[in-house]
């Protein structure tokens, strides 16, 4: 959940103004849409056409776990889908490093498939007449890796996952945490540099999902790849997100932070989803600092370069902690020579303060 | 009357074009009965050369693998009944007209029905055809071969493949429509190319509902062996309905046993062999 790692790497995966329009006049009513700007609901009547994903922008960087979020029919496993091209969008752009996912024919999409973007299924897939590590070798085994190198590789996968013990058991003799454990050696054993994960965790028990998830952040970030991941928990995305977009009915209505999101809430849905959840683990100094000029002009007497200090990635209790020992009614954020802004006591016990929701979150 | 007229007339017309067909194209139809003939006389000449405890073995061997060694022994056993009955010949006539058959069927019906799997337009087009090949009585079958093909084990294999085709090609066809779809997708997410699709994904998960078909298919196709025996197939059918003819019912009752233990034991031994595959792939 460290914002500023991402920042600075290249953009693996980009969505231009992507669509998906389901339906046997998708095309017409594309071009309806960009005439006359149709909602949802006037071209399911006049077209009689479902709209999955509409103008999404995301970008997804080197080395970043960019989650989305939405309810069931919000369009996240379509958006996901669109990303490898298992979907054909309607409209848009999608490039993947750098290369546009539309202008590809057919071997090369298969090959882009096959050595860049890995994919984790939510029924994970696993095809019962094999063992484990013959599942764990299916990717390689598509690409024509000779059997004993794709081996090596799969069970040098699997251990990566714990299931070094497990190599020629048969799928039904697991249980659903490791077999989605081999789903994602599997995903990994081709070493693509995007992973997809399509709610890979939801249909485990809470115990072992968040075991899980913090696996997969961990092995994520020690293999150095960027993943897109689908789910319907805040929750979770909030657990392993570097940035999380939020969809509704296919549109993507904030992207940001988890503590962006949290706090500043782009509109009415997005702040009843984020109600229920505690703002003690999101606040950082960076989140909650306003800048030196403007606190100068409620403080002028104050010298900012004698406030205690803080660093900009300090949590909630460590603020508390230096603004207690050194009992400064404000502390003064530096980034190494720098010095981004001040926090306040009243900023922090306001990013504590539960916001009123807009209306009763559904739980 | 008018009506009789017409139908007198309407029968001429058949006569004639079958008889225009023979002159025509007799040669075709000799060069498929010969085709056909040889088939079958290969086969038989397989079954029939080694020695008859040569086969009861090998029957042993399958059913103990297959199925458990009892049913092995009984089917051991049982076979070597229809040798004491001394039915042993026709018998073999009997299994090498059905193997042939549904080899021939299974040649045309598996590619079709796979073909239709991938085509849900073609699956509708072909179900009324199969339809009406499965609720004719099998009788039919048996008029335009004769016609063609002559008196022999040429008709009655023609009508047997026919009535064998049906199932098989309705559930390899399912078979290849069913593969869940997650794994079509998973398929198509690591790069799978078509032909490895097929092999690595489709035809695994399709293996059981083919292994029923071929089972139902050789089921069909005992049916309908028996009732060749009046085209003059040859085997227990033409035993049967040669003894029923001279009221002869106590002969007819043992080639009927016969026939009875043929079709359970290769009835068992088909049927296992699907769910030995299917138990691997569950």
């Amino acid at each position: 959940m460290n914002a500023n790692s991402a920042d600075a790497g290249e953009v693996l995966i980009e969505c231009k103004s992507v669509w998906k329009v389901f339906g046997d006049k998708a095309p017409q009513a594309m071009k309806a849409i960009a005439e006359r700007g149709l909602s949802k609901t006037e071209v399911l009547r006049e077209f009689d056409c479902v709209v999955g994903v509409s103008q999404a922008n995301i970008q997804v960087r080197k080395g970043e776990i960019f989650c989305i979020m939405g309810l069931s029919g919000s369009g996240k496993s379509t958006l996901i889908r669109l990303l490898n091209r298992l979907i054909e969008p309607s409209g848009g752009e999608i490039r993947i490093k750098g290369q546009n996912l539309m202008q590809l024919n057919a071997r090369d999409l298969r090959a882009m498939r096959a050595k860049h973007i890995g994919m984790v299924f939510q029924a994970v897939a696993l095809l019962p007449h094999r063992n484990v590590l013959e599942n764990a070798a299916f990717g390689l085994e598509v690409q024509g890796v000779p059997k004993a190198e794709r081996q090596r590789i799969a069970a040098s996968a699997l251990a990566k996952v714990g299931l070094s013990e497990w190599l020629h058991k048969m799928p039904r003799e697991l249980s659903g945490g490791m077999q989605q454990r081999v789903g994602l050696a599997r995903a990994i054993a081709a070493d693509p540099e995007i992973i997809l994960m399509d709610e890979p965790f939801s249909a485990l028990d809470p115990l072992i999902r968040r075991q899980l998830q913090d696996e997969f952040r961990q092995l994520t970030k020690e293999l150095g790849k960027s993943a897109v991941f689908i789910t319907h928990d805040l929750d979770e995305a909030i657990r392993i997100g570097d940035r999380i977009a939020i969809m509704k009915d296919g549109v993507i209505v904030q992207t940001g932070t988890a503590a962006e999101i949290v706090m500043n809430p782009a509109n009415a849905y997005v702040a009843e989803f984020v109600a229920g959840i505690s703002h003690m683990h999101l606040v950082t100094a960076r989140s909650v600092l306003c800048p030196v000029a403007e606190y100068q002009r409620s403080a002028p007497l104050v010298d900012v370069y004698a406030l205690s200090r803080a660093a900009p990635d300090d949590d909630l209790q460590a603020l508390i902690a230096i603004m207690v020992d050194a009992s400064d009614h404000a502390l003064a954020v530096w980034d190494g020579a720098a010095l981004l802004g001040i926090v306040t006591a009243r900023a922090l016990l306001k990013s504590v303060q539960e916001k009123p929701a807009y209306s009763v979150a559904e739980t | 009357m008018d009506s009789t007229q017409a139908i007198q007339a309407f029968d001429a017309r058949v006569e004639s074009a079958l008889n225009w067909l023979r002159d025509n194209a007799g040669f075709i139809f000799d060069a498929v009965r010969h085709g056909l003939e040889g088939f079958y006389n290969a086969t038989n000449w397989l079954l029939t050369t080694p020695s008859l405890y040569v086969v009861v073995a090998i029957f042993v061997a399958l059913g103990i693998w297959l199925v458990s060694p009892r049913f092995g022994l009984l089917a051991g056993l049982g076979l070597l009944a229809c040798n004491v009955m001394g039915l042993w010949s026709v018998t073999m006539d009997t299994l090498a007209l059905v193997i042939a058959a549904t080899v021939i069927g299974l040649a045309i019906a598996l590619p079709l029905g796979i073909w239709a799997g991938y085509h849900p337009k073609l699956d509708k087009l072909a179900e009324p055809l199969l339809d009406m090949l499965q609720t004719l009585p099998p009788y039919i079958y048996l008029l335009p071969a004769i016609a063609l093909l002559g008196y022999g084990p040429a008709t009655s294999l023609v009508a047997t493949v026919l009535v064998a085709i049906a199932p098989a090609l309705r559930l390899s066809s399912l078979g290849i429509r069913m593969t869940p779809n997650e794994y079509i997708e998973l398929g198509h997410a690591n790069g799978i190319a078509p032909v490895q699709m097929f092999f690595k994904i489709r035809l695994p998960f399709a293996v059981p509902s083919i292994m029923a078909g071929i089972n139902q298919s050789l089921m069909m196709a005992f049916g309908m062996v028996v009732i060749a025996g009046i085209v003059g197939s040859g085997g227990l059918g033409q035993t049967i309905y040669e003894a029923i003819r001279t009221l002869d019912i106590a002969k007819s009752i043992d080639a009927t046993i016969a026939i009875v233990i043929l079709t359970m034991v290769l009835d068992r031994l088909t049927q296992s062999a699907g769910t030995k595959k299917a138990g691997a792939a569950r």
